[in-house]
């Protein structure tokens, strides 16, 4: 168990060493992308977000779907975490994507299919997020059906390039970028994803710690107010 | 014509260089000032999405700091209560 604590510190360790080889090999080492220009290099970090964003919304819809089957605290937990993490990382990906957009595009927001769908999933987060903590008894259900359809939307967003006309590239650009842009993309992914699943796991146990503190509350005042009764 | 046989300037004209007309030159300024332009605007945009993507990150960890601080400070009123009886 103690050595499981230090999991988190261990994956932030990695995401230090890793974010200046990272942005080292993307600003010194990586060449400038023949057509869009030096502006490109928003995309090392831009789609490593969007593919965290989407992993954890896939997560969060899992996780609540346990929780409301099972009862389960950890699930519970988890599915809070990665829906504040895909709140997190779906903000930086619509504000990274629309700067990048504005210098390529010419436009900061062309309402294409990918930037909706992405849009979408992360107003249907924060809607569970603030069901989560501010709805009633017996809003878990409305919460794990937000989380739910947050995660059927993330093969929407993978798909959108394919199904509909959009100004985003289509899902083969990636898988045929340059060796030499893998090998900045990598690290950067790497990076991304050992601090998003450092956070996240830092704030699932903080939601658990929170839990066992509200029931040791409850049990403090029933045995307060048993000891009155008592005398 | 001169020694170097290339016609003489006036005083308001280029000289002519060979190999490179006046034309080229200017032509060659422009796209440099535009390239110039477009790396320094790419630059900007750069730096904004990067801040932006760090100060996010740092926001919510620094949330997670105070979460932190605010669930140790509830642990500590606890043990208070139950020591108290």
């Amino acid at each position: 168990m103690s050595m499981v604590r230090f999991v988190p510190v261990l994956l932030l360790a990695i995401a230090a060493a890793l974010f200046p080889s990272s942005v080292h090999t993307i600003f010194l080492d990586t060449p400038i992308e023949r057509q869009l220009g030096t502006v490109q290099k928003i995309f090392y970090f831009h789609v490593p977000l969007a593919w965290i964003m989407m992993l954890f919304g896939v997560v969060c819809g899992i996780a609540a779907g346990l929780q409301l089957r099972r009862h389960s605290r950890v699930a519970e937990a988890i599915a809070v975490a990665s829906g504040e993490m895909v709140i997190v990382a779906g903000l930086a990906v619509l504000i990274t994507g629309p700067i990048w957009g504005h210098a390529s595009w010419g436009h900061a927001w062309t309402w294409d299919a990918r930037q909706i769908t992405t849009g979408l999933l992360w107003l249907v987060f924060v809607a569970y997020i603030l069901v989560r903590r501010y709805g009633a008894a017996g809003s878990e259900r409305l919460a794990a059906a937000l989380a739910i359809f947050g995660a059927v939307d993330v093969p929407v967003i993978y798909y959108a390039v394919k199904i509909w006309k959009t100004t985003h590239p289509s899902t083969d650009t990636v898988g045929s970028l340059p060796s030499s842009m893998w090998t900045a993309l990598w690290p950067a992914l790497g990076a991304l994803l050992a601090t998003a699943v450092a956070i996240v796991w830092i704030r699932a146990r903080q939601e658990l710690t929170e839990m066992d503190l509200d029931d040791a509350w409850v049990d403090a005042e029933d045995l307060g107010a048993a000891k009155g009764e008592a005398t | 014509m001169n020694e170097t046989n290339l016609p003489a300037a006036n005083d308001d004209e280029y000289v002519a260089v060979e190999g490179l007309d006046t034309r080229s030159i200017e032509c060659e300024a422009i796209f440099e000032a535009k390239a110039a332009r477009k790396t320094a605007s790419d630059y900007e945009h750069i730096v904004w999405a990067y801040g932006v993507l760090w100060s996010l990150f740092a926001i919510y960890g620094v949330m997670l700091w105070r979460r932190s601080q605010r669930l140790r400070a509830d642990v500590d009123r606890l043990r208070t209560r139950i020591d108290q009886g």
